[in-house]
């Protein structure tokens, strides 16, 4: 339950998505509180980057998804940047192009249509450069970046929108291990820096559960679970919706899920 | 041979000139000495403030007119088609793709040209260059203006008088000279060997209908839609089955009576049958200059040889 | 339209857009490309001289540059008219070409690839084929040239790109360009058929497939300029959205873009550009991937950079293109298609050879 004096940050209502006459989503209920941390799970194919998607005012939809009580579908593209920010699962590396700008380009909606970036644009991508240690790269050009520099550099982008609202669309399946864990550090610690709301999608289920404060279950376009990670990763759920055998072990930050074999 | 009969043509001029006939030249302001007209002199939209010195011919007809009227001495380059006569100063100047620059740095006082290319006329104009143009002759009449018209910018009024004269003669001559027939021949003139042809409306043409000939192209441009130069068809050809066939393509293309013959499905045409196919030289039958005569001469000379 | 240089920032790394060193260069490029221009040629001239007469243009400045009328007609009615329209075109296919590289985010994408200049050039064809036939072949281009190269044109680019989702959702750069060539066929096809149903315009549509830069006059400077204001103005307003399409339509939508109404507003200034230029000029191939790729390789891939260098190195580099197709043979002319073809042609292969994003 959510209590009446939190603010809901993003609020999804009965959403409905078809791509290509094909039933995606079928009336997903979803809620994040501001400052919260949602991921979302699911096998393949299950919507998950489609519910992102339409989160992110991407996709056409039926139902009703509110970004801080006002209709995505309502605002503006340029506020709607203001107030969310997505990465992509694979976002594009424009060739040639250097970090220092590649960055810069979060502050699109900040720049009048025939205007160019202000000084006040160029100290907020400086200010996310320091943040996330990648000064020394500015003047690098992305496509030769190793893949961790890459992720951090997507995120800084999204972080220079300003957007309170952060959409990462599976933020580490690109990484190794080592990786992984220190972009979402990162992002766990902008979280409480900038007061920022998260909503993700996931595949690696332990990692999922020892981030997210709330995990919310998709399968053939439905919720099939939400709550906290020890409500929804349950030996019995993950088997019914992955079709796999798993254990579920306690651990410091949350249960880990571990396959094995049946 | 040409250059005898140029020189003959202009002794008989200089002759001419000093008899001091005033009928050929009725109507037009006669000139006070034999070379030395009156300027200023207006030719349609082009003034001569003095005679001209330094003239540049891009048309070969033009520059064969010229010579034809000693007019020669003040021309100082023709273009790289004026093949005719042999002392024309030849330069790499193009009349198809005229320069306006190449032409402004030879310092002309006069430029004569058959076409308006590439907008050449508003170009010169804008270097105050005169420019006369002396477009293709539609028929006789317009050679004749033409060379009166040269005459009378270059100063050589009478010189132009005796020329026409003289070829007005020797035209009218040759065609007597040629019995007339109870059935007309047909003919087919080619222009190159894909079949373009001429219709009887065009200058070439008028030539042929002197001699009373018909020609099989006419019903391919009925009214002029193609310019009179309509492209022929082979089945056209075979079926207007012409008497005689003359060749303007010897020259460029290489083709003969031999190669005619050797032409697929031709061997049933009357000409090839019979024979009568005449190559003529190129240059002198795509130039509606004085040599014009020489052409006359030429189609006279094998009419006269097809039997009745 | 007004381009503002970076001021200096305190930062080590700058952020992309017009390097006042490379703007100074395109400066000079022009300059360079002028005087040339106006010196060369069959009469030789001072440079001096020439140089005296073209400031003598200015208002208030007179200076005894010794140069008789003639010469001075040679300076201002031919030659400078010449070279200011190559400027004029050359500017435009090279932007239209950087912009159409943008828009399709194809390092291929060039007017003449894409099959827009060949769809101008029907729309010329038409109406210099079918205008009455009083008109004559020596008479200036009629104002409604570029209005039909502009039908033509957009035409062209609208059958290309659908063509080019044929057989798959997806455009690849190479579909792209197959669909233009085939556009061009059918395009080019279409002309020929006209050009045989009117015979007697037969010669003036030629002379002016084969360029017409050799009788330029004031009067097409003037036609042009307008359409080359109009595109200039509305692709630069276009270079920082250009920049933000690189990364794709679905992020720049949720940058805050509007994809689909850049992309429609640069086809369209694009493609009156071209058509503007191939109207004056005729077909004038490869000068639209030439000139911004070399400057991606050597002035940083940003459209900010690319587009207003473009203008000024695309114009620079058509003049003297034009230079060479006019001195190179005198006092005969090589086609000014044929050089920048023969420049072209290498450099295409080039671009295939090493862009990785090319093949399918």
């Amino acid at each position: 339950m959510i209590a009446p004096e939190t603010r809901v940050a993003v609020g999804v209502r009965g959403l409905s998505v078809r791509l290509g006459g094909n039933l995606i989503l079928d009336r997903v209920d979803l809620d994040v509180i501001e400052g919260e941390w949602v991921t979302i799970i699911g096998p393949n194919g299950a919507g998950k980057s489609t519910a992102l998607r339409a989160v992110g005012g991407l996709l056409r939809f039926e139902g009703r998804i509110d970004l801080n009580g006002t209709p995505v579908d309502r605002v503006p593209r340029r506020e709607r940047a203001k107030t969310v920010a997505t990465v992509a699962q694979n976002p594009v590396v424009p060739p040639g192009m250097h970090v220092l700008d590649y960055v810069l380009l979060g502050r699109t909606p900040y720049i009048r249509p025939l205007g160019r970036e202000s000084r006040s644009d160029l100290a907020a991508v400086d200010d996310v450069l320091n943040e996330l240690d990648l000064e020394r790269l500015a003047g690098r050009r992305l496509d030769t970046l190793s893949g961790g520099e890459r992720q951090r550099v997507f995120l800084a982008r999204a972080l220079a929108q300003g957007a309170r609202i952060t959409l990462l669309d599976e933020p580490t399946s690109a990484l190794d291990i080592g990786h992984q864990q220190e972009v979402l550090e990162l992002v766990d610690r902008l979280r409480a820096e900038r007061g920022l709301t998260v909503l993700a999608t996931m595949h690696d289920l332990s990692a999922a559960g020892e981030y997210a404060d709330r995990l919310v279950l998709l399968a053939g376009g439905r919720v099939v679970a939400a709550g906290t990670p020890r409500e929804v990763l349950t030996e019995d759920l993950l088997a019914m919706h992955y079709r796999v055998k798993v254990r579920v072990i306690e651990g410091e930050q949350g249960p880990l899920v571990v396959p094995v074999r049946g | 041979m040409k250059r005898v009969l140029t020189t003959v043509i202009a002794a008989a001029a200089l002759l001419l000139a000093g008899c001091a006939n005033d009928d050929a030249g009725a109507g037009r302001p006669v000139p006070s000495a034999s070379d030395r007209a009156s300027y200023p002199v207006t030719v349609g939209s082009v003034t001569m403030e003095k005679r001209p010195e330094r003239i540049i011919s891009l048309s070969p007809s033009a520059t064969e007119m010229l010579f034809a009227i000693d007019a020669g001495p003040q021309v100082v380059a023709v273009d790289d088609q004026s093949t005719f006569p042999a002392n024309a100063p030849r330069t790499d100047l193009s009349g198809f793709k005229p320069n306006a620059e190449a032409i402004a740095a030879k310092n002309p006082d006069l430029v004569v040209l058959s076409n308006d290319l590439n907008k050449i006329v508003d170009q010169l104009t804008k270097l105050k260059i005169p420019v006369f143009q002396a477009p293709a002759a539609n028929g006789l009449d317009d050679t004749y203006n033409e060379i009166g018209q040269l005459g009378t910018l270059t100063g050589h009024q009478t010189e132009a008088s005796a020329l026409t004269d003289r070829m007005r003669a020797d035209i009218d001559k040759i065609v007597k000279s040629v019995p007339p027939r109870a059935t007309p021949l047909t003919y087919y003139y080619e222009l190159d060997p894909t079949f373009y042809s001429v219709t009887s409306k065009t200058f070439i043409g008028s030539i042929f209908s002197m001699f009373g000939m018909a020609n099989v192209a006419d019903a391919a441009d009925p009214n002029g839609a193609k310019g009179g130069y309509p492209q022929l068809s082979q089945e056209v050809l075979l079926k207007g089955d012409p008497d005689m066939i003359f060749l303007a393509d010897s020259k460029c293309c290489q083709q003969s009576a031999a190669s005619v013959k050797a032409r697929k499905g031709w061997s049933g045409i009357t000409a090839v049958k019979t024979g009568q196919i005449v190559a003529l030289d190129d240059d002198v039958a795509s130039r509606w200059g004085p040599r014009v005569v020489d052409l006359v001469q030429s189609v006279a000379d094998a009419v006269v040889k097809v039997p009745a | 339209m007004s381009i503002r240089l970076d001021e200096a920032l305190p930062a080590k790394a700058k952020p992309a857009g017009l390097r006042p060193a490379w703007f100074a260069g395109g400066i000079l490029a022009v300059v360079v490309a002028v005087v040339a221009g106006l010196a060369l040629g069959p009469v030789s001239l001072p440079p001096g001289s020439v140089a005296a007469e073209l400031l003598n243009l200015l208002p208030g400045v007179r200076i005894h540059s010794g140069l008789n009328d003639r010469e001075v007609a040679i300076v201002t009615q031919l030659r400078l008219p010449r070279v200011v329209l190559g400027l004029l075109v050359g500017a435009m296919l090279a932007m239209a070409g950087a912009a159409y590289q943008g828009v399709f985010r194809n390092p291929l994408a060039d007017p003449h690839l894409l099959g827009v200049a060949a769809g101008a050039g029907l729309g010329v064809t038409a109406v210099i084929a079918t205008r009455t036939a009083t008109g004559d072949a020596t008479s200036n281009l009629p104002i409604g040239v570029p209005l039909a190269a502009f039908i033509g044109a957009v035409g062209a680019v609208a059958l290309t790109w659908i063509l080019g989702a044929t057989g798959g959702r997806s455009r690849t750069p190479a579909t792209l360009i197959l669909a233009g060539v085939a556009v061009s066929a059918f395009l080019a096809a279409a002309q020929t058929y006209l050009m045989q149903r009117h015979v007697d315009s037969l010669r003036e549509v030629y002379s002016w497939l084969l360029g017409r830069l050799a009788t330029a006059g004031w009067h097409d400077v003037l036609l042009m300029l307008p359409y080359a204001a109009v595109t200039g103005a509305i692709v630069l307003s276009q270079r920082r959205e250009l920049d933000v399409l690189t990364v794709g339509d679905e992020e720049a939508t949720s940058l805050g873009l509007h994809p689909q109404r850049s992309r429609y507003l640069l086809l369209i200034a694009a493609s009156l550009g071209t058509a503007a230029a191939v109207s004056v000029s005729g077909l004038i191939g490869f000068v639209g991937i030439i000139v911004p790729h070399t400057l991606r390789l050597l002035a940083g891939a940003s459209y900010r950079s690319i587009l207003p260098l473009s203008l000024l190195f695309g114009g620079a580099f058509l003049a003297l293109t034009d230079l060479v197709a006019r001195t190179a043979a005198g006092p005969a002319e090589i086609p000014i298609g044929v050089v920048t073809a023969f420049l072209g042609a290498p450099f295409f292969v080039l671009v295939l050879r090493t862009n990785k994003t090319v093949s399918p």
